[in-house]
């Protein structure tokens, strides 16, 4: 027996009642101080987190952030789990993403430092993580550690993503798109639907993937000859600031979250992750499809409204067209709610079993 | 030319934009007291239950109407002055039409019994059904929904999910008979009881109690046992009557049970004037004359209703018979023929001569497969408590594929989400 969705709208946190209005402004808050520290000018004299976190006895206060994350992930998996157990793609994904945080994200680091090794976050990796393809990460790192980061970034993960869709890493190992499927659920359903937002989506997600590629560029050729032009170096650890950031700090972090119970759930993941558009590429070309059965859609409208992504996948439903989105990360909500079962997300060369050609229409990005 | 619609459902919709990808300059306008936007009726338990705000069942954008140049009317329709071309709406104004579809739905069939008539009896069909009931339904009360189909169910759902106790009262032997066999009903009626329902199979109302006339309902008396079910409201869930009350004196046929006869082409006896939707009596393959209340037959009956106003020869006829709903958390597909098993009046209706199912439980879980048999040749499934794809299954009806290959073919229509278990022949199924 399941919690399902009912009843979403009547929760005033779950519906930009002014309750969620405290929570986004208590969260925009909480990422300004954790990631800029003290500031002086506007009355902060002291790092309030990592005082907090010394206070506690945590070594700083990134451990305490790491802690409060993957607490807000396992209590938000539990909440799903309540909600959309009944689902054995929801069960196994929710269980996967939450195993991954506990061990890659949390529980590995903490033991690299016990042991004086140098901190690495096995489940992230460039262009989502961009600093860990700066020659100053991968030169202070162990070989093994470094092959992991190459291959997964440039050779596993776009074959995984052809094969698969980019589910494999966005809804099933991405610790961002973790936190937004298990304590982001009950706001999953604001995404913004609308064309307009589809038009800047396409727009500026590409553009930080390229911003991304230029940051990365930059900081190796400053590497290779930096010495020798020292205007260069100042300008080259001026961009790798700024995006750090701009696109780290700002977007992933203070909007991403921040925003949560404004917004939804997926703003950094939709709009500016690099790896997102990335494996979206390769996704686009592989063999990730939603399936859609032929006239049964009664056009309700459960799979558009809880589409995290702001995908409008009633209008594909209505019209008969299976379809493949680079933006959609798989979470499989719309195959779940959808009360005549239309939907169905598959790994397929594009024919059934029995040879017959489906339609597959390809809108776009 | 001006084509007036009324009816702003997906009978109506559906016309309209068949209308406007045809002839761009048309006067093309839409006649509807319920609501200024095309909306999904099947989503309104949705509406009612917090998943789905209204605006969320509207599947298309609100920019819609201007972008297509759909003039709208928002008011009642009193009558049809087929002489003079027009409809006439409450108030007195006129709507003038050279084309007029009649796409105006269906409502709720009202309650019958004694102690009926007054405030606290809701049906859930329309717009204003459900504000009626949003507006009663308080947590901690007490419902009777009577009814033994698919609006029962939701409504029964909805109410329970609001924090309402729930009887849910089923005049025949199990739940659900015009598509569940007795196997299938009991899985059903046992989830329907893991949900806190209370289900009472088996039996009629006798007579809806009230403190006094006018005062809100106080019990359902049930006819067999006398039993008072105690309620502070009752929802009557029997199936739903074209709402075409208006149009009586207009001269147009209507069925006996007021229905808009039409033609092949959806053309009623009037000039000028179609039907299409639930309103809408045609032909069956069968042969028998009834409306078709589907949301997908609506749909296709406004394309071709759309087609035959534009002059072309149309001829609608519904393919092989296909649906799927929801129970609770319990989803059910079925395509092609699936015998009835019992008759109106309770009793078990025999199997058509040569026709045999294959069926099996599947053990652990509310599951079932049943398939339908003439001779070897599989003409119908009814799949109770997992996803499949209609589209193959009818495939294979058409082909007339014998019971061994469809069993071999049958995973490839499954169509649950990944993870899910998949279809396996159990050692207990078995062809009667």
């Amino acid at each position: 027996m399941q919690a399902g969705l009912l009843n979403t709208y009547q929760h005033p946190v779950s519906r930009r009642a002014w309750p969620a209005w405290a929570l986004s402004a208590l969260l925009l808050v909480s990422y300004v101080l954790l990631y800029f520290g003290p500031m002086p000018k506007l009355g902060i004299p002291i790092d309030v987190f990592e005082t907090l976190a010394k206070a506690v006895g945590l070594g700083s206060k990134w451990t305490l952030y790491g802690l409060a994350y993957t607490v807000a992930m396992i209590a938000g998996g539990a909440f799903v789990l309540r909600r959309h157990g009944n689902s054995p793609y929801q069960r196994v994904r929710t269980i996967t993403v939450v195993l991954v945080q506990v061990v890659l994200a949390f529980a590995l680091p903490i033991v690299l430092t016990v042991f004086r090794q140098k901190e690495y976050y096995f489940s992230y990796f460039w262009p989502l993580k961009i600093e860990y393809f700066y020659p100053g990460v991968i030169l202070q790192q162990p070989f093994l550690i470094v092959a992991w980061s190459f291959l997964g970034s440039l050779v596993a993960f776009p074959l995984l993503a052809y094969f698969f869709g980019k589910r494999f890493y966005c809804s099933w190992i991405c610790g961002c798109g973790g936190l937004a499927n298990t304590a982001g659920e009950p706001w999953r359903h604001l995404s913004d639907k609308s064309a307009g937002a589809w038009r800047l989506e396409r727009i500026s997600i590409h553009l930080v993937l390229f911003v991304a590629l230029v940051t990365t560029a930059i900081v190796w050729v400053n590497w290779a000859v930096g010495k020798q032009y020292p205007a260069f170096s100042r300008f080259a650890f001026q961009v790798q600031d700024w995006y750090g950031f701009a696109i780290g700090a700002m977007f992933a972090g203070v909007i991403g979250v921040g925003l949560y119970p404004l917004m939804g759930t997926r703003v950094w993941c939709r709009f500016g992750c690099p790896m997102a558009a990335m494996l979206g590429l390769a996704q686009k070309l592989g063999r990730f499809r939603i399936t859609v059965k032929k006239d049964m859609c009664i056009s309700c409208g459960n799979c558009s409204t809880y589409c995290e992504m702001g995908i409008d996948v009633r209008q594909y439903a209505m019209a008969n067209q299976s379809f493949t989105r680079a933006a959609c990360v798989g979470c499989g909500m719309c195959a779940h709610v959808c009360p005549r079962g239309v939907l169905k997300l598959e790994n397929r060369p594009r024919t059934f079993a029995a040879g017959r050609q489906i339609r597959v229409v390809s809108i776009d990005l | 030319m001006r084509y007036v619609i009324l009816g702003n459902g997906v009978a109506g919709m559906e016309t309209a934009l068949a209308l406007r990808r045809r002839d761009e300059t048309a006067s093309i306008a839409l006649v509807s007291a319920e609501h200024d936007h095309f909306f999904s009726r099947p989503a309104l338990m949705y509406v009612f239950a917090g998943q789905l705000a209204l605006k969320d069942t509207e599947p298309y954008d609100r920019g819609l109407y201007e972008r297509m140049g759909f003039e709208r009317v928002r008011g009642a329709v009193t009558a049809l002055d087929a002489a003079g071309k027009a409809l006439v709406l409450e108030g007195g104004a006129r709507v003038a039409y050279d084309r007029l579809l009649l796409a105006c739905g269906s409502k709720a069939r009202p309650a019958p019994w004694p102690g009926s008539d007054g405030p606290g009896v809701h049906g859930f069909v329309t717009l204003r059904d459900l504000e009626r009931l949003d507006a009663e339904a308080k947590p901690g009360g007490r419902a009777v929904v009577i009814g033994g189909g698919l609006i029962g169910v939701e409504v029964a759902e909805i109410l329970k999910d609001r924090g309402l106790h729930v009887t849910f009262v089923v005049r025949e032997s199990w739940y659900f008979p015009l598509a569940l066999d007795a196997r299938e009903a009991a899985l059903v009626g046992e989830h329907m009881r893991d949900h806190g329902i209370d289900v009472r199979l088996g039996a009629n109302v006798a007579e809806i109690l009230r403190g006094g006339a006018g005062s809100r309902p106080r019990a359902v008396r049930l006819a067999e046992t006398g039993e008072e079910l105690g309620c502070d409201l009752a929802a009557c869930c029997i199936g739903v009557v074209p709402n075409t009350g208006f149009l009586a004196g207009s001269g147009l046929a209507l069925s006996k049970g007021g229905a808009i006869e039409t033609d092949d082409d959806l053309r009623t006896n009037l000039d000028g004037v179609w039907a299409a939707g639930d309103c809408a009596n045609v032909t069956w393959a069968d042969g028998s004359r009834r409306p078709e209340p589907l949301w997908y037959t609506a749909r296709d009956q406004g394309r071709a209703a759309a087609a035959s106003m534009l002059g072309d020869e149309v001829r609608y006829r519904r393919g092989t018979w296909y649906n799927s709903a929801k129970f609770f958390d319990l989803e059910w597909t079925t395509a092609g023929f699936v015998p009835v098993a019992l008759n109106f009046d309770n009793t078990p209706l025999p199997r058509p001569e040569g026709v045999r199912e294959w069926f099996q439980r599947v053990p652990g879980r509310p599951e079932s497969q049943r398939i339908v048999l003439k001779g070897d040749r599989v003409v119908g499934f009814n799949m109770l408590g997992s996803r499949w794809n209609h589209e193959p299954l009818l495939e294979w009806i058409h082909e007339r594929r014998e019971l061994p290959w469809v069993l071999k073919h049958l995973p490839e229509a499954q169509f649950d989400e990944e993870f899910a278990p998949r279809f396996a022949v159990q050692p207990t199924a078995e062809v009667a």
